[in-house]
């Protein structure tokens, strides 16, 4: 059972980590707006250049 | 009737528009310009995703007036800039209140769309809160265009300023985000260490493990205790120098002496260790106060735009030159020009031009007052149709907005107490409980066993440990509020749901509240055979679409067919004229169509002279009103009206609606006066309106609703804002308010009656600190889940 002096520690570590990047999360405002951030998963970008791209081929046929 | 549906907006497509854009293959149509053009701009710059993801259509644009368009100008003056934005640098910040965003879509639209210019830097939209913060170039990109822009896609944006006090709520919120997520992630880790401790108190532990398990529990409980936990410690040390023995006091003694008892345990090695429980108390407690804190701030942000009602520019004439300047640099004598549809920026005096203003909001006269020179103009109220030079005569904090506003902060102070009676009885309980604590120490310490003295004081506290009782009413409080803002009613001060169910007295306000607040057709007279109702109608609402005037918004949705008009003329607070294949149209009041025996109509349609139509219009009654008020007397409520309205129709509604009392052409300070008067002769009083003449009155009585259509300044005042225009909300309101009432009762019950049978137990020393924590658990357990309760339906 002593691997628990290390494991233990290990876990202590991945908390700390985890706590971090909730502290990053909201500093950067993320929590602000949870309507908002879930939709972003939606509108991804490389989709976005295609339909860019789309329009400006429109514009070129114009 | 055509069925088809606007692409943008999902109106109904009127008769004659035609108008269509081609989109991922199909023919979409579309109601009006405006929405044609909006869409058109989006689906161009590559934006066309906001069309596959929104959940809900957007709001109908109307193609943005000139009158607007150029008063977007006003802003880049550098003077009015400095009152609004922010200068670091290059970069100019900003704040902008966005009206028109329906779903989290128009977040993403905004923020992209902008993003396109090259002087953007910055933009962070927030789509509950419907503000969108932006950094630019000012000097690439001038803030009108960038509002401009906003309004080609469909949004109107104004300048907002948020205040101190909001921007510590924001931060105060993300540190409640913080001191959450610590409780709760370390809780959950000492949490399995406790199952750990708990398993090797059965099987057997080597005390090795048990030791090294313990002194990691402790290094985990720390930050628990010396961050997450903080603000109780602080809001007990208030108390205690106050003299005030509020719930935090032995929250914080409970926290702080069962972490000390068990790192005593831990440090010495012996008796038990509690650091789950504190943990988890720390969190739940939390937790409550968090859902309180963050409906608060909602409700700041989604009501405290108060710039909206005071004007921030005003058109300076200087030697005949127009100058725009912030409006709060006014002074008494300066000359303003104000134009159609711009609000009053100081009260004053008219000198030259002739138009009508919407007061509704100052004085509850729902009719436009028409001004003529000579007549007194109101800072805050609108401009409708004409362009008026005014003196100004009180600047802008002087003026009868100022004074209101002053008015309602001076009744801020006076506002009745409400009494946390939870509060008051946990006070008392915990008085009790100190004192038996103490004297369980001493009994043991001096008499019966001194080893055990302290073992048994620490199970008398833990056994009693206040959780239950101090859970008992955050739990339920945020429950019910929860619930009721699902049904969207915001609750912006939580201490309302103790008075609500004593309540005797509702309180009514007349314009915007029991009525619409707006025109709408009560009868229409028809004096020709060749034009039915029907037709009348579709042509006056052809003419009146010329027009911004309030009345003509009444006959928008009678505009059945478009017509091809010629010359139209819209002659200022009198009425319009156009022709119509060869035939002279005129609508308007009985002297402009030239009638010599007018009837009491307010609206004539005439053609080549002869009179077609006459027109009656009211402010018409909510619907919902009459069975709201006949629930609430059979409930025993005592119905009172207070409007600032002298007109007849108040008696109208009287009549029809038996108030207990009513009391019509109230001033602000009069509608004050008659609440302290029922306050005062014991009664509980609930206020409900929507204007800024009745914000003053909100401080007067107990409780105070108003709507989300309200004025900003009634919506920043109000202890409860109805999110949905209906004011049937407010029998959910106390029908919610007094379930809570119930649970609360319920969960008292529990915890006093539990308390009350250990206490004896633990001072004989009966109870082992083990047992001390499961009933603590358990009862708390219990409250929690009877708070849950509030939650379904």
């Amino acid at each position: 059972m002593s691997v628990i002096y290390v494991l233990i520690p290990i876990a202590i570590l991945f908390v700390m980590i985890g706590l971090a990047v909730f502290f990053w999360a909201v500093r950067s405002k993320q929590f602000e707006d949870l309507d908002k951030e879930g939709f972003s998963i939606l509108f991804d970008d490389t989709k976005q250049t295609t339909s860019q791209q789309k329009s400006a081929d429109d514009k070129a046929q114009q | 009737m055509s069925t088809a549906r606007c692409f943008h907006c999902d109106e109904t497509v009127p008769d004659g528009v035609h108008l269509s854009l081609m989109f991922d293959g199909q023919s979409r149509t579309f109601c009006c310009a405006g929405c044609h053009a909006v869409a058109d701009t989006i689906i161009q710059s590559g934006l066309a995703d906001y069309y596959r993801f929104r959940t809900k259509p957007a709001s109908r644009t109307e193609p943005m007036p000139d009158a607007v368009a150029s008063s977007l100008q006003s802003f880049d003056a550098p003077d009015v800039l400095a009152d609004i934005a922010r200068q670091q640098g290059d970069i100019t910040e900003i704040e902008l209140s966005v009206s028109g965003i329906s779903c989290a879509a128009c977040a993403w639209l905004i923020e992209k769309h902008l993003k396109q210019l090259s002087a953007v830097s910055k933009v962070s939209v927030n789509s509950a809160t419907q503000r969108c913060h932006l950094s630019w170039r000012n000097d690439i990109t001038p803030l009108s265009s960038i509002l401009a822009e906003l309004n080609n896609i469909g949004y109107q944006a104004s300048p907002f300023v948020a205040d101190q006090e909001q921007q510590q709520f924001k931060a105060e919120l993300n540190r409640f985000l913080k001191r959450l997520a610590v409780s709760g992630i370390m809780t959950m880790q000492v949490m399995m260490l406790a199952v750990a401790l708990y398993f090797g108190d059965y099987t057997g532990i080597e005390a090795s493990h048990q030791g090294y398990l313990r002194w990691i529990s402790l290094l985990l409980t720390l930050p628990v205790v010396l961050y997450a936990a903080l603000p109780f410690v602080h809001s007990a040390w208030r108390g205690v120098k106050a003299r005030q023995l509020n719930m935090d006091v032995p929250v914080s003694l409970a926290i702080y002496y069962t972490f000390f008892a068990s790192a005593y345990a831990t440090v010495f090695n012996t008796g038990e260790v509690y650091f789950e429980s504190v943990c988890m108390f720390t969190f739940l407690l939390q937790l409550g106060k968090f859902f309180e804190y963050r409906a608060r701030s909602q409700a700041r942000d989604a009501t405290s735009n108060l710039l909206k009602i005071m004007p921030v520019s005003a058109t300076l004439l200087h030697d005949e030159e127009q100058v725009i300047v912030s409006a709060r640099r006014l002074n008494s004598g300066d000359r303003i020009l104000v134009k159609a549809g711009e609000t009053f920026a100081a009260d004053g005096t008219v000198l030259q031009g002739s138009s009508s203003a919407d007061e509704s909001m100052l004085t509850g006269e729902y009719r436009p007052v028409s001004k003529a020179v000579g007549d007194t103009v109101l800072a805050g109220s609108i401009n409708h149709d004409g362009v008026l030079t005014v003196q100004v005569q009180a600047a802008l904090a002087t003026s009868r907005l100022g004074q209101i506003i002053a008015l309602q902060q001076q009744t801020l102070s006076q506002k009745p107490a409400v009494l946390q009676k939870t509060d008051k009885l946990a006070r008392y309980f915990v008085e009790r409980l100190l004192l038996i604590a103490a004297a369980t120490f001493i009994l043991w310490y001096f008499w019966l066993d001194a080893d055990r003295a302290f073992w048994v004081t620490l199970s008398v506290l833990v056994a009693t440990c206040p959780c239950a009782l101090s859970l008992a009413a955050p739990t339920a409080v945020t429950c019910v509020l929860a619930n009721l803002n699902r049904q969207g009613i915001l609750i912006k001060r939580s201490a309302v749901l103790d008075v609500l169910p004593e309540l005797s007295h509702i309180v009514f306000d007349k314009t915007g509240t029991l009525t619409e607040g707006r025109f709408s057709l009560a009868a229409v007279q028809c004096y020709h055979d060749d034009y039915s109702q029907a037709d009348c109608l579709n042509l006056i609402a052809n003419l009146e679409a010329y027009s911004e005037h309030p009345i003509a918004r009444a006959f928008a949705s009678y505009l059945q067919q478009r017509l091809q008009l010629e010359q139209p003329q819209i002659c200022v607070g009198a009425g319009i004229s156009a022709v119509y294949q060869t035939t002279q149209l005129k609508v308007g009041s009985a002297q402009f169509c030239q009638l010599s025996n007018p009837t009491d109509a307010m609206v004539y349609l005439t053609a080549d002279n002869k009179l077609l139509a006459a027109v009656t219009l009211t402010d018409a009654l909510r619907p919902e009103v009459p069975a709201l008020l006949n629930q609430l007397r059979r409930a025993d409520y005592k119905l009172v009206m207070l409007t600032g309205d002298s007109s007849e129709q108040a008696d109208i509604l009287q009549q029809q609606l038996q108030f207990d009392q009513l009391v019509k052409g109230c001033s602000p300070e009069q509608k004050v006066q008659h609440i302290n008067q029922l306050v005062q002769q014991g009664h509980k009083v609930l206020m409900l309106g929507d204007g800024i003449n009745d914000s003053p009155g909100f401080n007067a009585a107990h409780v105070s609703v108003t709507l989300q259509t309200g004025s900003d300044l009634s919506k920043n005042q109000a202890d409860v804002v109805l999110l949905q225009p209906s004011i049937a909300l407010l029998a959910q309101l106390l029908a919610g308010s007094s379930a809570a009432q119930r649970i609360i009762k319920q969960n008292l019950a529990w915890s006093v009656g539990y308390n009350l049978l250990i206490i004896p137990l633990a001072v004989a020393g009966l109870v082992s600190p083990y047992i001390a924590v499961l009933g603590m658990s358990f009862s708390s357990l219990l409250v929690v889940s009877n708070s849950l309760r509030l939650l379904r339906k």
